[in-house]
C-alpha cells in the first residue's frame, strides 16, 4: 500500500488536505495487514530490531534509524505513531507519481514506470521492489483520485443545495472525469484490477469510494439499507465506468446522461419498492377485512 | 589432498593463537575449522579452482536441477530492464548473467524497448565479477558456446567482492548467488554493494541457508553431510571441497541475522524469501 506515502506527496500539494487525512487513515490493524500483505512467503526483517527502537518520539533514534533500522522497524513505528512512513515508501510514491504522465503514452506498464523512475532520477531497479508492479501503479492512481474526491467534497459548498440524486451523479461524474485523460488505457487498468491477486485491493478501493460518496450525500443508514445502497451505487459507478470506455461523444456527454438515467432509475426503484410496500399493506389490510367478513359469515355467532 | 594437509596444519598451528577469532566466528571460519583471516580467501580460492570444471554438473546433481529454478526466481525478483547496469558478483560461470541477459532480450522486453529510447538496449551492461579466474574461464567458454561470446553487454571482470573496482553509484542492480558464504568479511561485501549501487538500485543475494522445518531438517542434514561429500568424491574426485561446501552453509548466519546485517549496511526494505523450506533464501534490499 502506498496510500500513506501517497498522502504525504499529496499533502505537499494540497495543504487543505490535512483534515481529510485524519479521516482516511486506516485503523492500525489494517495498516499492518496492508504493510505485510506481500505475496508468497516473503518475510520482512526483523523482530529483534523492534525492541531496539522502542521510543518512537526520540529524535536520536529516528535520525539513526535511517541508516541502521530495517523496514519492519519502520513499519512497526508507523503502526504505533502513524507518523512517518518508511523512506522507501515515499520514494516509491514519488516514482509512481512521476509515472502517471507517461501512462497516456505507455499504458499501465513497467515501461511507464521505468520512464517515471528516470524522471525522478532514481534507478528503474526500484520497480523490482514493488510486489505487484503495475497493480501498484493503478492502486496509487485510485488512491490519488479518491483523495481528490474527498477534497472536493469538503470544499464543495455547492453540493449542499442539491437533492441527493443530483449530488450522487455530480460526484460520480467528478470522479470519473479524473479517468478521462487515461480513457484509452483504462481498459488495461481495469484488467489489472481484475486479476485475482489484485482483486482484494481493488474491491476495497471501490468500496471506499462508494462509501465516501454516500457519506457526502449525508447517508446515515446502518441497517440492511447500508449494504443495499452501496451495492446499488457500486453498480451504477461500474456500469458508467464501462459505458465511458466506448463513449466517443464530445466531453463524454452520453456517459453523463447515461449516469443521470441510472441514478434516476435507482431512486425510482426505491420509490417503486416503497409504493409496492404500501400497496401490499393496503391489499393485505383489504384482504384481511374481507377474510374477516368471510369467516364471520361461515361461522356465525 | 593438499588442501586437507594445509587445513590440518593450520588448524593445529593457528587454533590456539586465534581463539579470539571466535568474536567474529563467521568471518574467519573455513567450514567448521577456524583459520587465519588471510588464509580463508586462499583456501576458498583453492576449493573453487578444484571444482570449477565440474561446477555446473555438481550443482545439477546436488540440487537435483533445482538451482536453475532458484536462479530463475532470483532474476525474476530482480526484474531486469533494458539499459540496465548490473553487477553479478561471484558469478564466474555466468549462470545468473545469462539469465538476466535472456530476460532483457525476451519478447516482452523487446516490445517494451520499442516505446523506450532506441539506444537503451545497446546500453545494457552486465558485469560478471569473480575472484577466481578459473571460474571466469568456465563462464567465458560457456558464453562462446551459447553464441554470446561477442556480446558487448557481458563484461568479465576478475575482482574481489570486498574491494570492488567499480565507481560509486554506478550500478542499477547487484546480485550475488551462492557466493557471499565464501567471503571473509560479509560486512565489507555488503558495504561495497551499497557503495556501487545507484539510488533506487537493488541488492539481491541468493544463498544456501538454514532449514528449520523439523523432519525435513534431519533429512537435509543427513543429505548434506553423508551424500554430498560422497557425491563430490565420486563425480568430481574431490571430497574435501564438498565437505567444505556443506560446512560453510552451516556457518553462514541464519536468515534473520543476515537480513539485519543487510539492513545495517544501509539497505531499506530488507526482505527475504525462503525457497524449499530454507535450503536457499533470497535476500533483497533497496538502496535509497
Amino acid at each position: 500500500m502506498y496510500r500513506t506515502a501517497a498522502k504525504r506527496v499529496l499533502l505537499l500539494r494540497v495543504p487543505s488536505g490535512s483534515k481529510s487525512n485524519a479521516r482516511l487513515l486506516l485503523p492500525p490493524i489494517l495498516q499492518s495487514f496492508a504493510a505485510n500483505s506481500s505475496p508468497l512467503s516473503t518475510t520482512s526483517v526483523n523482530p529483534n530490531q523492534r525492541s531496539q527502537n522502542p521510543s518512537f518520539s526520540d529524535p536520536v533514534s529516528s535520525s539513526t534509524s535511517s541508516s541502521s533500522s530495517s523496514s519492519t522497524a519502520d513499519e512497526a513505528r508507523r503502526q504505533h505513531s502513524r507518523r512517518p512512513t518508511a523512506e522507501y515508501e515515499d520514494e516509491q510514491a514519488r516514482v509512481l507519481h512521476a509515472t502517471l504522465p507517461h501512462v497516456v503514452r505507455l499504458g499501465w506498464t513497467e515501461a511507464a514506470m521505468i520512464s517515471g523512475a528516470r524522471a525522478v532520477g532514481v534507478s528503474p531497479s526500484i520497480i523490482g521492489s514493488f510486489p505487484r508492479k503495475e497493480a501498484a501503479l493503478v492502486e496509487f492512481f485510485m488512491d490519488e483520485c479518491l483523495q481528490r474526491l474527498i477534497d472536493r467534497i469538503e470544499l464543495g459548498e455547492d453540493l449542499k443545495g442539491k437533492i441527493p440524486s443530483e449530488r450522487i451523479s455530480e460526484l460520480v461524474r467528478f470522479r470519473l472525469e479524473m479517468q478521462a485523460p487515461y480513457i484509452s488505457k483504462w481498459p488495461q487498468a481495469l484488467s489489472i484490477q481484475a486479476q485475482p491477486m489484485n482483486v482484494p485491493t481493488s474491491f476495497k478501493q471501490r468500496a471506499m469510494l462508494v462509501d465516501e460518496i454516500w457519506h457526502a450525500v449525508g447517508d446515515e443508514a446502518s441497517d440492511i439499507d447500508w449494504y443495499v445502497k452501496r451495492t446499488v451505487l457500486g453498480g451504477i459507478y461500474s456500469t458508467t465506468e464501462i459505458y465511458m470506455l466506448t463513449d466517443s461523444s464530445p466531453d463524454f456527454r452520453d456517459t453523463w446522461s447515461f449516469l443521470d438515467g441510472r441514478v434516476k432509475d435507482a431512486f425510482d426503484l426505491k420509490k417503486t419498492i416503497q409504493e409496492a410496500k404500501y400497496l401490499a399493506e393496503t391489499v393485505g389490510a383489504g384482504m384481511g377485512s374481507s377474510l374477516q367478513g368471510f369467516v364471520k359469515r361461515v361461522f356465525p355467532g | 589432498m593438499a588442501l586437507r594437509m594445509v587445513t590440518g596444519k593450520f588448524r593445529s598451528k593457528l587454533l590456539p593463537m586465534f581463539s579470539s577469532s571466535l568474536l567474529h566466528s563467521h568471518a574467519t571460519s573455513f567450514g567448521f575449522k577456524e583459520v587465519h583471516e588471510e588464509e580463508k580467501s586462499r583456501m576458498v580460492s583453492n576449493v573453487f579452482s578444484n571444482v570449477a570444471s565440474n561446477y555446473d554438473l555438481m550443482n545439477d546433481l546436488m540440487s537435483a536441477g533445482l538451482h536453475r529454478l532458484w536462479k530463475d526466481r532470483l532474476v525474476s525478483k530482480l526484474n531486469p530492464f533494458p539499459g540496465m547496469k548490473h553487477l553479478d558478483v561471484a558469478g564466474g560461470t555466468g549462470d545468473v548473467a545469462f539469465r538476466i541477459l535472456e530476460t532483457i532480450n525476451s519478447v516482452k522486453h523487446r516490445a517494451m524497448q520499442d516505446v523506450l529510447e532506441d539506444n537503451l538496449y545497446e546500453e545494457t551492461r552486465i558485469f560478471v565479477c569473480d575472484i577466481n579466474p578459473n571460474m571466469l574461464n568456465v563462464g567465458k567458454k560457456r558464453a562462446l558456446e551459447r553464441g554470446s561470446g561477442e556480446e558487448k553487454s557481458l563484461i568479465w571482470v576478475e575482482g574481489d567482492a570486498e574491494a570492488l573496482t567499480f565507481e560509486d553509484n554506478s550500478m542499477d542492480g547487484y546480485t550475488i548467488a551462492f557466493g557471499i558464504r565464501n567471503v571473509t568479511h560479509i560486512e565489507k561485501v555488503l558495504a561495497e554493494a551499497f557503495r556501487v549501487l545507484k539510488r533506487g538500485g537493488r541488492f539481491l543475494c541468493l544463498e544456501l541457508s538454514h532449514v528449520e522445518v523439523p523432519i525435513f531438517k534431519e533429512f537435509y542434514d543427513y543429505y548434506s553431510f553423508s551424500i554430498i561429500p560422497a557425491l563430490g568424491e565420486l563425480v568430481a574426485g574431490d571430497r574435501d571441497s564438498y565437505q567444505y561446501l556443506v560446512e560453510s552453509i552451516r556457518r553462514f548466519p541464519p536468515q534473520e541475522t543476515f537480513a539485519s546485517m543487510i539492513a545495517d549496511a544501509g539497505f531499506q526494505k530488507v526482505e527475504y524469501e525462503n525457497l524449499v523450506g530454507g535450503v536457499v533464501s533470497i535476500h533483497s534490499g533497496l538502496k535509497l
